[in-house]
């Protein structure tokens, strides 16, 4: 009987293990199908039973989409030409250090001072969460658009600049700089903080900035790269709005890719293609890959809704 | 620093925050709300003609057939009226909006907790497993969509040479054919999303007590039986949880469709984002798309506010 | 303490806004930009950029600048932003000559009745103007918008090599095209393919032969439910349900049938002369290509492709400059240039007659014959409108082929609800 069991369950665990094989093999497919067709040369197009390895293995693809293509920056004329990747860089790491800065200063106020209204002023925030910036496009492009006069907001004698925010980073950016699942994740960090450790502080007489750069960030450094990792991954994969508010000048890594699938006239190569969709992915998927762990634990918190 | 200031400081510190969520999600949404009452359609001629701008309960009027009228709630009238050009393409997006979420959610969510319970063991090589499963999260959805693409096309694209190993006679083209389109899509998304969803069921798997299975182990339980017995129920948070990101996801991820239906050109697979996208991009009616997005800030707000007020009752 | 709220907050816009500000200006030059459709394999990039800098040469004030924004329909919508969201406009765009309609309404483009001269636009061939005019002051008269330059026909390209193996002549009529069709079809092999994304555009030679062209001169008419295209559209269905040389249904799209053309998988296919460089380059067999046959014989294309247009609300120098850029753009030396190079067809009749080309056919005889199928080519579908009428014919279209309705009740549809779309112009 006991033998019996035994036997169910090892023939059970290898049942398993076959699924997960399978399965996991499967999902792989798609990438390994394009690292592959990546290496076949630009000229060399699938066909029926064609459409695994070329006749050669070589990188003629990549080079052709590098040289189609502004991927990478060139220093002409004593500077640095403009690049979809520098265009994403930029804006990733615009939209990363604003963020940062506000989402630790307002997941401080929430988490450690009691103040008028701090209730409606949470949930305020929290109203971000249930409408999505995604699909406020529309009067959001209408709102970067208003921006070429601050004047709608703040009157004019305080402040007028003229400005065009369409086609710069700060476009693509400016949704984005309030946060409120950063605020709130921050907040919940900041709050578990031990009340010991935020007392000793203020015994040593720290005004609140040092409370905050002492006492509540160092336990709470987690949580931040957690927000950073998903908030750098989430941006450098975004399309739609980028489509929206930016033309040659700041077009990201996205928008570079979306061109390389309008091939008309000529007929499709998947290789070109492939070799594209690689060199836009690759920073990150790189990154998750010698980051697995965190990458994983990170984005387990971006569902904190 | 003074008493004043002292009060004052938490709200300078929210500020910066206060400041974007106002500009960036309260202050469009009244304003769309505002501008769906208005007709502008640029990409018409600033002509005028007597018309009811062939909106219901517009009286008919010489009009500049760009606009802008102010029009009421016409657009919402015409939402509901089938009759209408607006109201069918809206019947067809809604239809195709459903379908996608009705569809992809559920299977997405399933395979998730499949993904979960299979690497939920300690063996070696789980890890490739887990990264196998998860890695679609990290590619971009328009990577990931010209990679399907080519699957997806006729005779020789590998999801077509599987299909047909399995016996399928049916149409190939997936990506132009009006009757396919749709499904092309919701492949892509579960494909994208399963692993995504995955991680939520392994960190609920890894929390729950090993008393439940050591019980279901004295019973005779079998492995498949503990699993939709046991473990799922108890994940049923999880699920719930997971269902709402699922649900909100699949309606602001459109970017497949951007390559995808690109060649299709019908408008028979337009998903709710995907064709306020067109209207107010490519058609240029701007009433319409602004239109559009007000009903999705309504579902969408419905959708999350009801999953707050039950998460709050349930006390979490 | 509003005012000190609004103080800091000011503050803040300060440092986080002007920063966003920095476009080079380039002083002294004047910059042309010119928005450019393009598929970016291919060597058009260079071929531009190699216009520019001639040009440049000749003209030391003038900066010419293309920027290459995709497909057609990414540089309108591309352009559209840019002008609605306050970014730096281009001079130029390269779109199709079927957006005439809605670029002008929205104010995206001016007229170039200022500049082109009569004696200039003798020289184009009438039929590519065929979408430049549009009468939008109402004063009867049209104005010009669009001037020919990357123009396409559409063709049949069969394998000439293949024909003549099974005892075959090229196709003279619906008939024959067919029976040749059916001929040509193994197991491995299609007879023909018909690109079935996008399908008004090759679905118009059809009806052409039919005798009834979809549009005719007008921007508020189509003919959608005429006899002859619901003819042209059960000709289509009877490619595969009665002769089978084509796959069933929905199946072609666009950017596979060149290849399948050129690795042998199909004996013909209907595509653009925009692909005749790429195919006859690739293909090991001799490539024949025609306009397409007539129901009762003779041949029919539609014209394609895009038109230069003059963006609206540029100075009035970068639209001196850019005219002067345009003006060499389409004198006959370009013109035949840019045709040799890409496939596209030289839009200046005094063009044919230059060496170059004559050198070049007669290595290429195919050019010359794609070049003289716009004598037969009608006028492409474009009306008021145009997104939403084209996506209700391309539905049924579909429709059709997918076997959910029946040719003469689908476009009993799609006329209905272009009528219901347009009636608010007439």
């Amino acid at each position: 009987m006991l033998a019996e069991q035994h036997k169910r369950i090892h023939y059970g665990q290898w049942m398993t293990n076959v699924a997960t094989i399978v399965l996991a093999a499967l999902w792989l497919v798609p990438i390994v199908w394009a690292l592959v067709v990546s290496l076949r040369s630009p000229d060399d197009s699938l066909g029926p039973d064609d459409v695994w390895f070329g006749e050669t293995i070589t990188t003629e693809s990549y080079e052709k989409a590098v040289d189609l293509a502004p991927f990478f920056p060139e220093w002409k004329d004593g500077h640095l030409t403009r690049s979809y990747y520098s265009n994403t860089i930029q804006f990733v790491v615009l939209t990363l250090v604003v963020q940062l800065i506000t989402v630790t200063l307002a997941g401080f106020a929430f988490a450690h001072y009691d103040f008028f209204a701090k209730k409606l002023f949470f949930y305020f925030i929290l109203l971000q969460m249930m409408i999505p910036t995604a699909i406020l496009l529309v009067p959001n492009f209408v709102t970067i658009r208003e921006f070429s006069t601050a004047d709608f907001l703040i009157p004019k004698f305080i402040y007028y600049h003229e400005f065009n925010l369409y086609d710069t980073p700060w476009a693509v950016a400016m949704p984005y700089f309030g946060s409120a699942f950063g605020t709130f994740l921050m907040r919940q960090a900041f709050l578990e903080v031990p009340d010991e450790l935020v007392d000793a502080g203020r015994i040593d007489g720290c005004r609140w900035y040092q409370l905050l750069w002492h006492v509540y960030l160092p336990p709470s450094r987690p949580s931040l790269v957690a927000f950073g990792l998903v908030s750098v991954s989430f941006h450098w994969n975004e399309l739609l709005w980028p489509l929206v508010v930016t033309s040659d000048k700041a077009r990201p890594l996205t928008m570079g890719l979306l061109r390389f699938t309008q091939l008309s006239d000529i007929g499709a190569q998947w290789s070109l293609v492939m070799a594209a969709t690689i060199i836009i992915a690759l920073p990150l998927l790189g990154a998750f890959l010698i980051f697995q762990r965190q990458f994983i634990r990170s984005f387990l918190h971006s569902g904190v809704k | 620093m003074t008493q004043l200031s002292r009060r004052f400081l938490p709200i300078l510190l929210i500020l910066p925050t206060l400041y974007f969520v106002f500009m960036f999600t309260v202050r469009p949404t009244y304003k769309v709300l505002n501008d769906s009452q208005e007709y502008y359609y640029p990409s018409r001629p600033d002509r005028v003609r007597p018309t009811d701008l062939q909106l219901p309960g517009i009286e008919e009027a010489p009009r500049s057939l760009r606009g802008p009228h102010d029009v009421g709630w016409a657009y919402y009238r015409a939402l509901f009226d089938p009759d209408t050009r607006e109201g069918e393409t809206f019947r067809q997006v809604m239809s195709n909006t459903t379908q996608y979420v009705l569809i992809t959610v559920p299977i997405s969510i399933l395979l998730a907790f499949v993904f979960a319970v299979l690497i939920n063991r300690p063996l070696r090589g789980i890890g490739l497993a887990r990264m196998a499963f998860f890695y679609p999260t990290m590619l971009p959805l328009v990577s990931a969509a010209t990679i399907w693409i080519f699957f997806f096309t006729p005779e020789y694209g590998i999801w077509n040479t599987a299909l047909r190993f399995f016996g399928y006679h049916g149409a190939e083209n997936w990506v132009i054919n009006p009757n396919l389109a749709l499904y092309s899509l919701m492949i892509v998304a579960i494909w994208k999303n399963a692993g995504y969803f995955m991680i939520f069921y392994l960190a609920g798997l890894q929390n729950l007590p090993d008393d439940v299975f050591e019980a279901a182990d004295l019973d005779g339980a079998n492995w498949v039986q503990k699993m939709v017995y046991v473990t799922f129920p108890l994940l049923r948070r999880t699920t719930l949880f997971v269902s709402v990101i699922a649900i909100l996801s699949a309606f602001q991820n459109i970017d497949h469709a951007l390559v995808m239906t690109y060649e299709l050109a019908t408008g028979e697979a337009d998903l709710l984002l995907y064709e306020v996208y067109q209207q107010r991009f490519e058609f240029r009616n701007y009433g319409f798309a602004n239109t559009l997005t007000v009903i999705m800030i309504l579902i969408l707000l419905t959708l999350t506010f009801t999953n707050f007020v039950l998460s709050e009752r349930r006390g979490e | 303490m509003y005012r000190k709220n609004l103080l800091i907050l000011a503050l803040l816009i300060s440092l986080i806004v002007p920063a966003g500000l920095v476009t080079a200006q380039d002083g002294e030059k004047t910059v042309v930009e010119i928005y450019f459709p393009i598929a970016v394999d291919s060597p058009i990039t260079e071929i531009l950029n190699g216009y520019a800098e001639t040009f440049e040469a000749a003209h030391p004030d003038v900066d010419v600048v293309f920027s290459f924004e995709g497909a057609y329909g990414d540089v309108k919508t591309k352009l559209l932003n840019t002008i609605e969201g306050g970014g730096d406009r281009p001079a130029l765009a390269i779109m199709l000559a079927t957006d005439i309609y809605d670029l002008r309404n929205a104010d995206a483009i001016q007229s170039w009745d200022a500049y082109a001269t009569e004696d200039y636009l003798a020289d184009f061939a009438p039929t590519w103007m065929t979408n430049s005019y549009y009468d939008f002051d109402g004063d009867g008269e049209g104005e010009l918008y669009g001037l020919p330059f990357q123009r396409s026909t559409v063709l049949l390209y069969y394998n000439q090599t293949m024909l003549e193996e099974n005892g075959l002549a090229a196709p003279t009529t619906w008939e024959e095209l067919a029976t040749t069709a059916q001929a040509l079809t193994t197991d491995s092999r299609w007879g023909i393919l018909v690109p079935n994304s996008w399908p008004y555009w090759v679905f118009q030679p059809f009806a052409a032969g039919a005798g009834q062209n979809i549009v005719s001169e007008s921007d508020v008419d189509v003919y959608f439910d005429e006899q002859g295209i619901i003819d042209a559209l059960q000709y289509w269905l009877d490619l595969f349900q009665v002769y089978g040389a084509t796959p069933e249904g929905v199946q072609n799209n666009w950017g596979d049938a060149p290849g399948a053309f050129t690795d042998g998988n199909a004996a013909m296919i209907v595509h653009s002369t925009g692909s005749l460089p790429g195919i006859l380059g690739r293909a090991e067999f001799e490539v024949g290509v025609s306009a397409l046959p007539g129901r009762e014989g003779g041949f029919y294309t539609v014209t394609g492709g895009g038109n230069l247009y003059l963006v609206e609300g540029i100075d009035d120098a970068t639209a001196a400059a850019a005219w002067e850029f345009v003006q060499w753009l389409t004198m006959p030396e370009q013109t035949i240039d840019w045709s040799i190079q890409t496939g596209y067809i030289n839009t200046r009749v005094s063009g044919f007659e230059l060496e170059a080309w004559q050198t070049y056919v007669a290595e290429n005889p195919q050019a010359a014959q794609a070049a003289a199928t716009i004598d037969v080519a009608v006028r492409e579908f474009s009306v008021q409108d145009l997104g939403e009428v084209r996506n209700i014919f391309h539905a049924e279209i579909l429709n059709v082929l997918n076997g959910a309705a029946t040719p003469a009740e689908a476009m009993e549809a799609a006329q209905t609800g272009a009528d219901e779309i347009l009636s608010i112009y007439r």
